[in-house]
């Protein structure tokens, strides 16, 4: 359906190639996963199978490109828009019209297609991505989830035959993210599609792809079944740590594949709660109105020091609301914003770094001395920009800390990162709540919130709908169940750590 | 109400706002603009849509009241008093000299300066209501849909961009709360502080959008010989060198029959030359308005009043 032979591509002419002498088949109907670590080149891959690298951000390739068993190597992406449907990270920034409708007309119409036909083909779209009840509705007022599949359904509306997503649930909750998975891997089964995604939090779909791409830092790109490919790399999913961990002669995909594998009763270290009763803050309360909407509404949060809260909920719950009235009422906290890069506009790490000394009115290097705590020794006349997302977060961090904080927010922290990346986020939280600071954190994440957190918190529309612990927010028995919690099925068993390796 | 707005052609709302303008602007009494505000606001009013850019009377409305205010202001401030006139307002007189001759500021103001304010002041703010009738109910993305095909891909950026201002407001507030977090840098100034994010998040929106809608299928030409691009181009250029002559003579006023002659000849140039540029295009639309008989009344009304208005029948 879509193949590379012999495919390489580098910015510039005598730069390492960001991609190198790739050979990848990808066979009609297959749902094929896309992975590697943070700035690897998934994003890269994808751009060159669309044409967009190098016709649109300019660079150097050679090799072949086949779509539909032609070469399209030359092909402008406007030229092979009716073969291959793209959905790039941020769908709400991609959006060109008004209403669905108009927006899943786009192509078509710069495609030239006849109105009567163009009717036609819109009604299969809106059939085949169960988006009818939508048509007329503005693009800007749907949910998250639902604005992704109107791209899916305005990438598709041509009779595209291959489609091509790079992280579509980057910004879903667990439970659309799940549907919207499950809803590409339908559409593969039925219309026979073929659909190549990028994503990091590789659990989300590694028991329904067909095919899985490795994109490493060097360039290289190896594709293979997932159970043979998946064992060798280090960036996997807690199922296969735990294949790896308990010795499994062959690694699980699924939570099936997984149980059959494992021995019940299970001895595990039970979480405990070694922290006092010391509160670090009690909020009452605390209610947001914008205009007659209510963001959040008389929601109360207390923690102890040295606690790790996470806020969990819907995209539109009332999370980041929440965390900025926090933010407003402690005036001896920290916060992180969702995009960490607002706050950096200067041209060098060491630029940054002596800003904020002065700002705070603290001993030069002290927030150098603090960031390289937190995220490592760097060379300081690095940009800023050129930062990865996690040393961004520590970068804003150490601005802030300088000064003495007693409570830690963070706004979804690992969006976007790998698992090394997250590792390095826990590794930053776990060495503040150990200094006896209180960190509240939002996330959509269930895997990194099982490796951070105390204590869940949950919102649903600006309301409270849960506080427990984490053990019991995780379990198997919610929505939000790990993937070992699944697994095991046993109350207070939810993370990688807890079992024990030599039972 | 608002199925029948969406009935007219949104050029035609522009057609009503600029022949209103036009009438408001040559009428010297107060009781055209007056009429012609309160025709919009009513307008406005019935047939506006709920949406963002149907949402700004309320901002034209000050604007007007503004200009009315301002106008009226400056006839007290700079008021030339005419010793005949009936005095309204008496003021003191004051001199102010800057080495440059005397200036007179206040005095007393007369009914007749007072009335001539208001009219003056009436005028602009009928003309402000006239382009606030036709923005407010023209959508800006149907009337830029009608363009024709060789100006498409201008069309596309300007709804685009009018897509992309909203977001850019809400990166501007995220920028600004997300910069309090941060003490006061000595550094840069706090614009920079926030304009630099602001753009840099402005311009990867931009790429992410224009990426997506090249895999779209957007900017795909039909073929045309070299002998069709090169006359069109002629023409073009033609037309711009026959307006600008034909200003040049209007201006210097060696005869405005000629220089209306070469005007009209250069914009009927100007007219072939995207039509033959137009035969390019590949696409289709999907709602193609087009107009209808209410489009064609309304026409014939605004034609009607505008022979009424140069008659003198209106004064």
């Amino acid at each position: 359906m879509i193949q590379f032979k012999n495919f390489s591509f580098s910015y510039g002419k005598n730069e390492t190639p960001n991609l190198h002498r790739v050979n990848i088949e990808v066979e009609p109907g297959q749902f094929v996963l896309v992975c590697g670590g943070t700035g690897s080149g998934k994003s890269t891959l994808l751009k060159a199978l669309v044409g967009l690298a190098p016709h649109f951000t300019g660079g150097q390739v050679s090799g072949t490109r086949i779509i539909c068993g032609v070469d399209h190597t030359d092909s402008m992406p406007h030229q092979t828009a009716e073969l291959v449907g793209y959905v790039n990270q941020q769908p709400e920034g991609s959006f060109v019209a008004e209403t669905v409708l108009e927006e899943l007309a786009f192509t078509l119409e710069q495609l030239g297609v006849p109105v009567p036909q163009m009717k036609a083909r819109i009604d299969a779209a809106l059939l085949a991505t169960g988006l009818d009840h939508l048509r007329d509705r503005r693009v800007t007022e749907l949910s998250g989830g639902q604005q992704q599949r109107v791209a899916i359904a305005a990438a598709l509306s041509a009779g595209q035959r291959v489609l091509i997503l790079d992280e579509p649930t980057s910004a879903l909750d667990p439970q659309s993210a799940h549907e919207l998975l499950d809803f590409i891997h339908n559409l593969c089964r039925r219309e026979n599609l073929t659909a190549i995604v990028a994503e990091h939090r590789i659990e989300r779909l590694i028991d329904l792809v067909d095919s899985v791409i490795v994109v490493s830092k060097d360039g290289t790109v190896e594709q293979g079944l997932p159970g043979d490919l998946l064992a060798r790399f280090e960036f996997v999913p807690p199922l296969i740590k735990l294949a790896q961990k308990l010795r499994w002669p062959s690694i699980a995909l699924s939570v099936e594949q997984a149980q059959q594998q494992i021995q019940l009763p299970v001895e595990f270290k039970k979480i405990s709660d070694p922290l006092t009763k010391d509160l670090a803050f009690d909020l009452k309360d605390m209610t947001v109105e914008y205009g007659s909407i209510k963001a959040i509404d008389n929601v109360s949060l207390a923690a102890r020091a040295g606690e790790c809260v996470a806020i969990m909920g819907e995209n539109g719950s009332g999370k980041t609301t929440l965390l900025w009235k926090i933010r407003g009422l402690l005036t001896d906290s920290a916060m992180v914003p969702q995009q960490a890069s607002d706050l950096l506009f200067l041209n060098s790490l060491s630029q940054e770094f002596s800003d904020s000394d002065d700002v705070a009115g603290v001993p030069e290097t002290s927030t150098a001395k603090l960031f390289t705590e937190f995220a490592g020794r760097l060379d300081t006349s690095i940009h800023p920009r050129d930062l990865s997302s996690g040393q961004q977060l520590a970068l804003v961090l150490a601005m802030q800390l300088v000064k003495p904080a007693k409570v830690v927010l963070l706004d979804e922290p690992t969006r976007g990162l790998d698992y090394a990346a997250k590792q390095q986020v826990a590794d930053v939280i776990h060495s503040l709540t150990a200094a006896g600071k209180t960190v509240i954190f939002a996330s959509h994440d269930v895997e990194f919130v099982a490796l951070t957190a105390n204590r869940v918190f949950q919102l649903k529309n600006g309301v409270q709908s849960a506080d427990d612990s984490v053990a019991v927010a995780l379990s198997h028995r919610g929505t939000l169940a790990t993937q070992v919690a699944l697994v095991y099925q046993t109350d207070g068993l939810i993370s990688l750590e807890q079992v024990n390796a030599d039972a | 109400m608002q199925s029948i707005a969406k009935q007219i052609h949104p050029a035609t709302w522009w057609l009503l706002g600029a022949v209103l303008a036009l009438v408001a602007g040559s009428s010297t009494s107060l009781i055209a603009p007056a009429v012609i505000i309160a025709f919009s606001v009513a307008t406005i009013l019935l047939f506006r849509e709920d949406a963002g850019w149907a949402r700004s009377l309320g901002f034209y409305l000050w604007l007007a009241a503004f200009v009315v205010a301002v106008r009226i202001l400056f006839r007290i401030v700079f008021s030339y008093s005419d010793p005949s006139a009936e005095v309204a307002i008496p003021l003191p007189r004051f001199q102010l000299n800057f080495g440059l001759g005397a200036i007179e500021f206040l005095g007393d103001v007369s009914w007749n300066s007072l009335y001539g304010a208001l009219v003056d002041g009436f005028r602009l703010a009928a003309i402000i209501l006239s382009v606030a009738l036709a923005t407010t109910l023209a959508n800006p993305r149907k009337l830029l849909k009608s363009a024709p095909g060789a100006l498409y891909e201008i069309a596309t950026s300007v709804s685009v961009a009018i897509n992309l201002a909203p977001q850019l407001i809400e990166s501007f507030n995220r920028v600004r709360r997300a910069r309090q977090l941060r003490g006061k840098s000595k550094r840069t100034s706090r614009l920079a502080g926030i304009v630099i994010p602001v753009l840099e998040d402005t311009l990867d929106r931009s790429l992410h959008l224009a990426a997506s809608m090249d895999a779209r299928g957007f900017g795909r030409r039909g073929q045309q010989s070299n002998r069709e691009l090169i006359t069109a181009r002629l023409l073009g250029l033609i037309g711009l060198l026959l307006n600008l002559f034909g200003i040049f003579v209007l201006l210097s006023g060696l005869g405005a029959m000629t220089a209306i002659g070469l005007i009209t000849a250069g914009v009927a140039s100007g007219f072939v030359s995207v039509r033959i540029t137009s035969r390019r295009k590949v696409r289709t639309n999907l709602v193609k308005q087009s107009r209808g008989w209410l489009d064609y009344l309304v026409i014939a009304g605004l034609a009607a009043l505008l022979i009424a208005n140069f008659a003198g029948w209106l004064r």
